[in-house]
């Protein structure tokens, strides 16, 4: 015991940690700057450069360390590169972790929901600001425990280096035990050494998850209690539920149905205003499957637009490729004249630049699953895009955000995080982030269809103001019969891709010609909400 | 608590300078006296691109009394080829860095260049001749360590091992040897000797007080210390004698510090330096060989 003690306070052993530490720093450094260069390259859109990635990743994920090691110390100097062992320990490492990392960081990337980035797309967001903003800080947060094993391992192969005589800890230790010839004593305290050492790269990690925990203890003395292991995460805090139908929304005057003749006047007004959105011979397949064939469509500034039809009849996919969310075959999209995802001289435009030319041309989205960024409070779901993509100061954006989420009745609930609001209120936030810096045109895809019954209303109420009050060109997919006769001037019935009726939204839901359209109104009023089989 | 550490520490170091006073005295005077000797001198005019230098030593620091860490100040290494390295850098005026690397990597960091000799108890075989020049400075005496009492009677490198498991180290000319002995045990209607491979004597020598091998045939000075360090379990069973010597290993490229080793070791040899320090390190004095190159294409 008194040989163990010794051992374990031998400054010559504790020296080795110091270059233990060096080769593991060395290694996890250069590993994870390594591993993001091939990470990116992994998810590159061009296949080459993935394929470069993948065969360093399949090469240096697949040769045992000890190798490499080898490699680097011994036969790099026959090409004239001649490293220090403890150089050639960490680079061989660092080449080693580089594609364990870059797994990690691309699973982490991929794990992260693709509503989060159709909504940071939709938004104007450029690859790096989406990046940066949206998917890399919800991903991180997943990645924690993954690095600490990264750590972890990192240390304890540093171990390797040994075999290309770097003096670290288990060269001293064999080296000591082969001089004393006290085995136990010496490894048993150069084990606990590692350990203590892996201890330090676990509560780093602890440390690292408290500090991005979204829901942490605020307060001080929770710190301790925090990383004790026994401790389990407080239930979290149930989402409040809206305990009335339009909670909050003010209804400072209750919205009448326009007459009959006032929606003519207004319908034929529209017709003279300009066109906001044409489709043009619109083609697209998925495989061999046909979505849409020679689509027509257009839409005049200011004109609300209902999209029927059964699902899987083309409506999410067709609003998805006005903003070119999805891309296409053949034909043109055209938002206020301007090609969709086509520069002027007709080259295709890459993710960033359709980012911006969605900015230029005032287009927003609202999704079926809000998506909004689980990462942010409501406030910051609103102001965050406005900095990042349309330059406002910090001040002019929270102004905003708190100016609209007042108007849609959650001034209240700013610092909110989205899973703590409900399915209504999330979507009430998504319209507030996507009219936020002046939409021009809103495509709304089925905003209400995976909502909870009770909280529909709430949310049509808010369209519904929008529609009335900002004068806004709308083309919403939806099943709600009754508010797209209320809301919309136009509907558009959609089914295999093909629009078979176009007309005012009364006389198509009164008066439907096509039999098609007339048996999903009849079915869709009769209450069978589901499963529509047309 | 440093100070009282630092007062008990410096006591035990001036206690073993006092132990070590005598008998080291005349070594010491002598390697200090070898850089100023005539033949040193001349040498150090010869071969000037060595003076002032540090040349890189390989050495596998696993063999106590050759060269292992010092039990007592861990941050050095000591044993013979230590002192011999050290001589040989004061007659040639280089000075001398020592890199630890497994056994069998001693010759393959050589040919890299990340190291510029090796002095590590290693044998200069015909087959390690293709890969490094070697200077001969010493006999091969080894020596069979086995359980306490020899329970499987092995007696050499013989018949006697049919049957039996031996730890070597990866790389060892009694690898081949021992492999050497299937033949003739199957002639003998006997099982054939088994082998485990590991990388240095202290694996070796667990191997043995953990009852996973019977024996380790290596130098007898390795032997009689690992008795000494384990009287209770360990015993020597017999002394081999071997058709080879310890060299000092030179990389091909490099004829010029071969050579000049050559005749440095010669003035070593001739001023009775070698002997003091074999009597230093309790080696066999009568084990003393003068440089020879043994070189193979």
């Amino acid at each position: 015991m008194d040989l163990f003690f010794h051992y374990l306070t031998l400054d010559y052993l504790l020296k080795g940690i110091v270059l233990t530490l060096e080769v593991t720093t060395l290694g996890l450094v250069g590993g994870f700057a390594i591993g993001i260069v091939l990470a990116a390259m992994l998810l590159s859109r061009h296949r080459w450069i993935s394929v470069v990635a993948r065969t360093y990743t399949v090469i240096f994920r697949g040769t045992p360390l000890i190798l490499q090691m080898v490699f680097v110390y011994d036969a790099l100097p026959h090409l004239g590169i001649m490293l220090s062992a403890l150089v050639a320990g960490g680079v061989a490492l660092a080449l080693n972790e580089a594609p364990f990392i870059a797994e990690i960081l691309r699973a982490g990337i991929r794990g992260v929901d693709r509503g989060q980035s159709d909504a940071g797309q939709a938004l104007g967001m450029s690859s790096f600001v989406l990046m940066k903003r949206i998917i890399a800080p919800q991903a991180i947060r997943t990645m924690i425990p993954a690095f600490g094993n990264e750590g972890v391992n990192a240390l304890k192969n540093s171990s390797l280096a040994s075999f290309i005589s770097v003096q670290e800890l288990t060269l001293r230790s064999t080296q000591l035990a082969s001089s004393t010839f006290d085995f136990f004593s010496v490894f048993f305290a150069s084990g606990l050494l590692y350990l203590m050492l892996t201890g330090g790269v676990s509560a780093i990690q602890l440390f690292a998850e408290r500090a991005l925990d979204l829901d942490r203890p605020r307060g001080k003395g929770k710190i301790l209690m925090y990383l004790l292991p026994w401790r389990r995460y407080a239930e979290e805090a149930p989402p409040s539920k809206a305990p009335t139908v339009s909670d909050g929304v003010e209804v400072s005057e209750p919205l009448v149905t326009p007459t009959r003749e006032a929606r003519m006047t207004r319908l034929t007004n529209l017709a003279k205003g300009p066109i906001a959105v044409e489709i043009h011979d619109l083609t697209k397949c998925y495989g061999s499957r046909q979505v849409f064939g020679d689509l027509n469509l257009q839409v005049r500034t200011g004109e609300i637009v209902a999209l029927l039809g059964p699902s899987g009849s083309g409506k999410s996919t067709l609003l998805r490729c006005i903003n070119r969310l999805e891309t296409w075959d053949s034909g043109d999209v055209l938002i206020g004249g301007r090609r969709v995802g086509y520069s002027s001289g007709g080259i295709v435009l890459s993710p960033s630049e359709v980012a911006r030319q969605r900015v230029d041309v005032g287009v927003g989205m609202l999704f079926q699953h809000f998506n909004l960024f689980a990462h942010l409070s409501a406030a910051e779901n609103i102001a965050g895009p406005l900095r990042w993509v349309h330059g406002w100061s910090q001040e002019a954006a929270a102004q905003r955000a708190q100016e609209l989420l007042d108007r849609v009745g959650l001034g209240d609930r700013a610092d909110t995080l989205p899973r703590h609001l409900s399915g209504g209120q999330q979507q009430r936030v998504a319209i507030a982030r996507a009219i936020a810096p002046g939409a021009k045109l809103l495509l709304l895809d089925e905003p209400t269809s995976a909502l909870d019954p009770e909280m529909v209303g709430e949310v049509l109420e808010v369209i519904r103001r929008l529609a009335i009050e900002d004068k806004l060109t709308m083309i919403i997919s939806t099943h709600q019969l009754r508010f797209a006769e209320e809301v919309a001037d136009r509907v558009v019935f959609l089914t295999d891709g093909n629009i078979v009726e176009d007309g005012p939204a009364h006389e198509v839901l009164s008066h439907p010609r096509n039999p098609l359209t007339a048996r999903f109104i009849r079915v869709m009023n009769s209450g069978q909400t589901s499963a529509v089989a047309l | 608590m440093s100070i009282v550490f630092a007062k008990s520490q410096r006591q035990l170091l001036s206690a073993a300078l006092f132990v070590s006073l005598l008998p080291a005295l005349p070594v010491t005077t002598q390697a200090a006296d070898l850089g100023s000797s005539q033949v040193c001198q001349a040498l150090q005019t010869k071969y000037p691109q060595f003076k002032g230098k540090t040349l890189v030593d390989a050495i596998n620091p696993h063999t106590p009394g050759y060269e292992a860490l010092d039990p007592k100040d861990p941050s050095k290494y000591v044993g013979l080829d230590i002192d011999l390295a050290e001589a040989l850098g004061s007659c040639l005026g280089f000075s001398l860095k020592y890199t630890p690397v497994a056994f069998a990597a001693l010759l393959p960091t050589l040919q890299s260049g990340q190291a510029d000799l090796v002095i590590s108890d290693i044998y200069a075989t015909k087959e390690r001749a293709k890969a490094a020049d070697f200077i001969t400075y010493s006999k091969v005496f080894d020596g069979v360590l086995v359980a306490k009492g020899n329970p499987k009677n092995i007696t050499g490198i013989n018949l006697s091992m049919c049957g039996t498991t031996a730890a070597e180290n990866t790389g060892f000319v009694e690898v081949p040897l021992v492999q050497n002995l299937a033949a003739p045990c199957k002639a003998a209607g006997k099982p054939v000797p088994q082998l485990q491979l590991y990388d240095n004597n202290a694996s070796c020598i667990q191997a043995i007080l953990a009852g996973r091998a019977d024996t380790y045939i290596n130098d007898v000075n390795t032997v009689d210390q690992a008795v000494k360090a384990y009287p209770d379990k360990l015993s020597k069973a017999a002394a081999v004698t071997l058709p080879y010597h310890i060299g000092i290993g030179v990389s091909k490229d490099n004829p010029e510090l071969r050579d000049a080793i050559v005749l440095a070791l010669g003035e070593i040899q001739k001023s009775g330096l070698q002997l003091d320090l074999m009597k230093k390190w309790g080696l066999n004095q009568g084990a003393i060989e003068p440089p020879t190159i043994i070189s193979d294409k």
